[in-house]
């Protein structure tokens, strides 16, 4: 059990790091998600003019719901550790987020042995899976055919990511601050031209997906008897 | 960097300009999880892993990547992009988007984000088509839907000649003479709008929802023109020709004045109608209501206006969500209420509605037919799933399916065992022929088969098969139906005995040794003697079709797969044979 680091004794690189360049990268990835999004609005959207037979509220509700409803999408049903496997990573993502701008604020909220054991927890989650999913995208030719050498970088950047966070959320270990925020501030210019920016795209998708399925009201998914239609 | 053919550089540019927010949004949202991988019957069925959803679509993606994605501009490889460069790229790229996707839509409902694969693959099908890249049996289909305004060349002599005989059929089993098929009816509250393929080769349906019009009281029309539901515009993701199809119905109804356009039971033929067309077309928004078969049948059925009695339907019954009426049509339920009224045995597919496996003949697979065999093979999931229910019965709302399930039927031998030890395959009827059958009939008096033996007493009818049983089948079924035949077991005699005897109509095998029924179907077709003899192609090759969608051969006036199903075989026969006689009578 070593002792917690004293923020003031920390290297001038370390810092800079923490402070100035991880907030320029956040600058960086706002001004950069301004213009992706930007682009993307400024390509017309196919137009609907058509009667609805279904609810277009419901259904775009329902379409962002269902990524907490496992058991409306089929594969995900049959292969529910997949989805618990897809929850707890990005659950270990955020919790790196958090714990990448909360830190240089209030850096003693992780001298909470809880705290700091529950963001561990959920790094040790991340690494395991990124590792996993690495292997997955190796290993299996299904899986392989559709990777691409940036899907490879991410999963190897987050994996260390998490590992660097494993070593970090104690606050002991200055050699290990310095790499999580090295990399957390990598990712934040390197994100916007990766595939990780699916995350900005989403909610676009979904309202758009749960708008066309719910204006032929296929969305929400039925599950009437039809001995009662009408 | 490499030089782009010309083809290719075309297909790049058109590409880019038609991307739009919905193709951005599914192109740039994928990230490779293959949660999609187990939902698409191509790779279910061949294990391929260049068959898995993801894969398939970064063919397509890898255009988009190149044009639009950052480092996909400066640096292709790390994101998998690539424009097209070469012809036969072009080609590559057609054998994915035409003969390795239906467009079935299963995929995105299992897609965390709801990647549309089918609108990339639109995407890709029309800018293939500009480039003259598709296969022949879809560009022929477009060229008819364009130049005659039906997707099978059908005339106005032949629309009208087929209404007649199903006028007519309707007449003697509604036992009313005055029986009328309307055409152009002014005032009629709605038009129905139908498939060609129930003028053409098989009016069952056609006759079935006649049938319920009549005993419902219905005021409605067929029209005259603009009666194609069907619509290459969605399988070419040509917009303009969508528009196009979709104008001719939406117009001439406009001039009938209806209330409603009736879509028969077809799956993109309501999708396309209702969905797509107004606003390929910009015929937003349209003075009447468009809606399915089914939906009036749930409501005549909800009201009274038709009785059924389930126990006509005896055998248990399934039924195939068609792709375009449940995932991008809503349409799960009527089908349902219907089925479970008019049959006394009802079982679920598993699994069903929006998660319903493809029949393999969406997206206009069944006009591509050099993609046959790949459709056959992967087919064997929904063989799997049909085999399953142990249904004698395997209903659906989708002419495309009909086909399509037909096939996989007869590929993986799907039979049902009846009481009497005898099997037979099972049954692709549409929805509304079982309701049809079910209704009851107020003094119901069928034709007896006295009659129908009268009525075609004496014709001569020559069956050209190598296959001895098969001829003696087809001789048993013709001749107790009052019939004389001749018989030839090769294409040569056929020839001859078909030029001295002039038969009312031959029935022609195609895989024949030696002359081939293609070869003999040409020469019958091109000599004097036999030239007006109608033809009834009946054969176990499914690779036909292709000929017929490509144009290569002129459509004969019938045409059945083997194994045959005799009452559809012998109500062939005598359609063929009236129009024959209504048409000599006319000149
Ligand atoms: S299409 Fe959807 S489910 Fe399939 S790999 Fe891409 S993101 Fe995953
Ligand atoms: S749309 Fe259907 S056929 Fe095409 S990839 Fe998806 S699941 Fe397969």
């Amino acid at each position: 059990m070593g002792d917690y680091i004293i923020w003031e004794n920390l290297g001038n690189g370390t810092k800079l790091v923490m402070n100035q360049l991880h907030y320029a990268g956040l600058l960086f990835m706002i001004l950069a998600y301004t213009v992706k999004i930007y682009q993307l609005l400024k390509k017309p959207a196919a137009a609907e003019g058509t009667p609805a037979r279904g609810d277009h509220k419901k259904a775009i509700q329902y379409a962002f719901m269902t990524l907490a409803m496992p058991w409306e999408i089929e594969s995900q049903k049959r292969h529910w550790y997949r989805y618990l496997e897809f929850a707890l990573f990005h659950l270990a993502m955020a919790v790196g987020i958090g714990f990448a701008f909360i830190v240089p604020i209030i850096p003693e909220i992780m001298k909470n042995p809880i705290i700091s054991i529950f963001a561990q927890i959920f790094f040790i989650f991340g690494f395991v899976i990124g590792i996993s999913r690495l292997l997955r995208r190796i290993v299996i030719a299904e899986m392989r055919t559709i990777s691409t050498p940036d899907d490879m970088f991410c999963l190897v950047l987050l994996f260390l990511w998490m590992l660097s966070g494993i070593f970090a959320a104690p606050l002991k270990s200055e050699f290990w601050l310095f790499s999580y925020y090295c990399m957390a501030t990598f990712f934040l210019f390197y994100v916007p031209f990766s595939k990780i920016s699916h995350y900005v795209y989403f909610p676009f998708i979904r309202y758009y997906v749960g708008k066309h399925f719910g204006h032929r009201g296929t969305f929400p998914k039925k599950n009437v008897n039809s001995q009662q239609l009408y | 960097m490499a030089k782009q053919s010309e083809k290719a550089a075309s297909f790049n540019k058109n590409f880019k300009a038609r991307t739009n927010r919905q193709h951005s949004l599914s192109f740039a949202t994928c990230v490779h999880c293959g949660t999609c991988n187990d939902s698409c019957h191509y790779y279910l069925a061949t294990g391929d892993p260049k068959m898995t959803p993801a894969a398939k679509m970064d063919k397509i993606r890898k255009i988009y990547k190149a044009q639009n994605d950052w480092l996909g501009k400066i640096l292709p490889s790390w994101v998998g992009g690539g424009e097209i460069k070469s012809d036969n790229e072009l080609e590559e790229l057609k054998d994915i988007v035409f003969g390795s996707c239906t467009g079935c839509r299963r995929c995105t409902i299992n897609c965390p984000f709801g990647v549309d694969t089918a609108i990339l693959v639109g995407l890709a099908r029309s800018c293939l088509v500009d480039e003259g890249v598709a296969p022949e049996g879809v560009l022929h289909v477009m060229k008819d839907q364009w130049e005659i305004g039906n997707q099978m060349g059908i005339t106005p002599e032949e629309y009208i000649d087929t209404l007649e005989w199903i006028e007519e059929e309707l007449q003697d089993e509604l036992e009313d003479p005055e029986y009328k098929v309307p055409i152009d009816k002014k005032g009629a509250d709605f038009v129905y709008v139908i498939n060609p393929r129930e003028i053409k080769y098989d009016p069952r349906p056609l006759q079935a929802a006649f049938k319920i019009f009549y005993i419902a009281g219905l005021n409605w029309t067929m029209g005259s023109v603009g009666w194609d539901n069907t619509n290459f515009g969605l399988f070419s993701g040509k917009a303009d020709l969508g528009g196009h199809m979709g104008n001719l119905a939406y117009n001439h109804a406009k001039k009938l004045g209806v209330k409603q356009m009736v879509i028969s039971e077809c799956g993109h033929g309501l999708r396309s109608t209702k969905w797509e067309a107004p606003n390929w077309g910009k015929a937003n928004p349209l003075p009447f209501e468009i809606i399915s078969l089914l939906e009036v049948m749930v409501d005549l059925i909800n009201s009274g206006k038709i009785i059924l009695d389930p126990s006509r339907n005896q055998y248990p019954v399934t039924y195939h969500d068609p792709c375009n009426l449940s995932r991008s049509s809503g349409m799960t339920e009527e089908p349902r209420f219907c089925l479970k009224r008019s049959c006394i045995d009802f079982r679920e597919m598993t699994p069903n509605r929006t998660d319903s496996y493809c029949c393999t003949g969406g997206g206009g697979a069944m006009s591509m037919t050099e993609y046959t065999p790949r459709r056959l093979e992967v087919a064997k999931l929904k063989a799997d799933q049909i085999k399953e229910t142990g249904a004698a019965i395997c209903a659906t709302a989708c002419h495309n399916c009909v086909d399509g399930l037909s096939d996989l039927i007869k590929k993986y031998d799907l039979r049902y065992e009846y009481e009497d030890g005898k099997s037979k395959l099972v049954e692709v009827p549409n929805v509304c022929e079982l309701v049809a059958n079910a209704i009851v009939i107020p003094k119901e008096i069928r034709k007896t088969e006295k009659e129908i033996r009268d009525a075609v007493k004496g014709r001569t009818i020559l069956v050209i098969d190598d296959e001895p049983d098969f001829v003696v089948f087809l001789q048993t079924l013709l001749e107790d139906s009052g019939f004389k035949v001749l018989k030839a077991g090769d294409g040569n005699t056929g020839l001859s005995i078909a030029k001295s005897k002039r038969p009312d109509l031959i029935t022609l095998d195609i895989s024949m040794p030696g002359k081939s029924g293609v070869q003999v179907y040409r020469e019958l077709r091109s000599d004097d003697a036999t030239g007006s003899i109608p033809v009834f192609i009946i054969t176990g090759e499914v690779d036909f079709r292709q000929l017929m969608y490509q144009k290569t051969v002129q459509a004969p006036e019938g045409f059945l797969n083997k194994p045959i199903d005799k009452d559809l075989f012998l109500m062939t026969v005598n359609k063929i044979l009236e129009k024959t006689i209504r048409n000599k009578h006319a000149n």
